[in-house]
């Protein structure tokens, strides 16, 4: 495949909803004359990813990050807006194109609940086509790298939520999809089990040269995983491209922390930069980037310093203060002429 | 065939998954098909001529109606069903992303291995309803029995995938697979007791004609060759119309929330 892997053009979706007041009384209205509402989920979204990168989705709940992720998965008809996955029109459901792509949804399950994982595996290298040795070459690897080798025969509702995705993506990955689409893959699992899936994303990413496209509320996997992210807010892009490059246009400050003895004063702290905390003997500043050198070699001087760290601010304070000013640009655009 | 295999399999693993109901599963599936049947023998005794048939010609009909009702039991109800609840939880996403044709995928969901025994009862009652009245079929009966009975199957099968369409957009319409079963159930009497708009409906909308009545009239040689090809010809039109359905229904797939 030439070109980039994923191509979105001026994407925009609509759905219309049933809405309703509460209450038995509208309820049985309702049954008569029901009134809809349109939402738009997604607004002229248009991004390119290239055959192998990682990207990171982030948005509020409600930003269409999964809406998105549906259209490129072929499940849903965009309203307006092109788009094109591996070459392919999505919607078609080529099964050239549905060879090559597999969606793993952290709050759906495509395994069957009462029967053991391996019973769907075996379903999916039928309706896949997966010859045997292949099938039986990749399924080697899954269960030696997921270690599902025991729990892939329990049945599926005995399993803990992290077993359970880790067959989940086993199942996903039979075939050997080229991009792999990932909605909220570690939502609700233990830190130990979230480490242990996304370094199972990272290196299937680097041995298949599969793109991976990602969306998850811990900030911490789209951190460590993605070295690109496309940020989505009420259906509109306000961000694509590195973490870094983000953290420097929101919060340009580097974030410098020390654990000292004895903090100096808060008029000389002041001086400094703008403090974070000060609490528990640990010291936060944030620091206009330029100074940085200079505030460091203050604070190494300062007795039994120790734990010396200069940093980004963290990716949630970037993006919580992304979505307020976002959130601040539409209330000041939506504000009625005249308005206070 | 092989995706239909997979998902056979799948089914009778699921079913043999549970012991204890696997078990009760099938005796029940045994005591429904008898239950259905004795009130037959013993009134086929009793019974004149309904509509110009015969007690054991309407044992042949009933033969039929059981082999009709085990194809919707054992293979389509269970997959609306299951299709129905996909489209209402969003989990048809997962059979989307199938690299096969979503129709077919839908209607091999899931299947009821047990309704088997109606099939098997169906033809027994058949046979043994053709050796009372003393008429051993001619190929040619036999053959355009099974023709008018698989657009029986047809017809039978584009009704299941009309309701699947509804069910876009009336999404807890399960209990529509009831109510098809139900109307099944008028199956049991050949069409010519049936006057008027109900007699056009179980012709023309809802064939039951085409799946129990005309193929029991194959058997016994009563078809005319005009009545099977407006049988193909309703069933055939019955299919485009599901089909040209499913197609524009499928657009309109909002899937659920995350």
């Amino acid at each position: 495949m030439s070109g980039p892997a994923v191509v979105v053009e001026g994407l925009t979706k609509r759905f219309r909803v049933p809405r309703r007041e509460a209450g038995l009384k509208a309820a049985f209205a309702a049954l008569f004359r029901r009134d809809y509402t349109e939402v738009t989920a997604i607004r002229e979204l248009s991004f390119a990813i290239e055959a192998g990168e990682r990207v990171g989705f982030l948005g509020p709940n409600g930003a269409g990050k999964t809406t998105t992720l549906k259209i490129l998965a072929g499940l849903l008809y965009p309203t307006a807006g092109t788009v094109r996955v591996s070459g392919y029109v999505p919607q078609t459901r080529h099964h050239g194109f549905l060879r090559s792509i597999s969606l793993v949804m952290g709050q759906k399950r495509q395994l069957s609940w009462d029967l053991p994982a391996v019973d769907t595996f075996e379903l999916n290298r039928v309706v896949f086509e997966i010859d045997t040795p292949t099938y039986k070459r990749r399924l080697g690897e899954l269960v030696e790298r997921l270690e599902i080798g025991e729990v892939m025969r329990q049945p599926v509702r005995t399993l803990s939520l992290g077993e359970r995705m880790k067959c989940e993506l086993a199942a996903a990955l039979l075939h050997g999809p080229s991009i792999l689409f990932l909605d909220e893959p570690t939502i609700g699992m233990d830190v130990a089990m979230q480490l242990s899936l996304r370094e199972f994303i990272r290196t299937y990413n680097e041995n298949h040269g599969a793109t991976v496209i990602l969306t998850s509320h811990y900030m911490e996997d789209v951190a460590a995983l993605c070295p690109r992210i496309i940020v989505i807010d009420d259906g509109n892009l306000r961000f694509d491209g590195s973490i870094e490059a983000l953290t420097r246009r929101i919060r340009p400050l580097r974030r410098v922390s020390v654990r000292a003895v004895d903090l100096p004063p808060s008029e000389r702290l002041a001086q400094l930069g703008s403090v974070v905390d000060t609490g528990d003997g640990r010291l936060t500043l944030d620091v206009d980037p330029g100074r940085v050198p200079e505030v460091v070699s203050v604070l190494v001087q300062l007795p039994d310093c120790r734990d010396l760290e200069v940093s980004d601010a963290p990716l949630e304070e970037v993006m919580r203060e992304l979505f307020s000013r976002s959130r601040a640009d539409a209330g000041t655009a939506s504000q009625p002429e005249g308005a206070a | 065939m092989r995706i239909i295999g997979a998902q056979l399999r799948i089914s009778c693993l699921a079913a043999l998954q549970y012991r204890v109901g696997f078990w009760s599963e099938g005796v029940l599936s045994l005591l429904w098909s008898l239950v259905g049947i004795v009130p037959l023998l013993v009134a086929v005794d009793h019974q004149g001529l309904v509509a110009g048939w015969g007690a054991w010609q309407l044992m042949v009909l009933s033969g039929w109606f059981l082999i009709c009702s085990s194809i919707f039991g054992f293979f389509l109800e269970p997959s609306l069903i299951a299709t129905m609840n996909h489209i209402r939880h969003g989990t048809l996403d997962y059979v989307l992303l199938r690299p096969a044709d979503a129709l077919l995928l839908c209607l091999v969901t899931d299947f009821a291995p047990w309704r088997a025994t109606e099939f098997v009862l169906g033809v027994g009652l058949v046979c043994l309803s053709l050796w009372k009245i003393g008429h051993v079929p001619s190929l040619g009966e036999i053959t355009t029995s099974f023709v008018v009975g698989a657009s029986g199957v047809v017809a039978l099968y584009a009704i299941g995938v009309l309701m699947l369409c509804i069910s876009f957009r009336a999404i807890r319409l399960q209990n529509l697979a009831v109510l098809l079963e139900s109307i099944l159930n008028f199956g049991r009497w050949p069409v010519h007791v049936f006057q008027g708009v109900l007699k056009a409906i179980f012709m023309y909308a809802i064939p039951l004609a085409i799946m129990t009545t005309y193929p029991a009239q194959a058997l016994l040689g009563t078809l005319e060759v005009a009545t099977l090809l407006a049988a193909m010809g309703t069933a055939l039109g019955l299919a485009v119309v599901a089909r040209v359905g499913w197609r524009l229904s499928l657009r309109t797939y909002a899937s659920a929330s995350s």
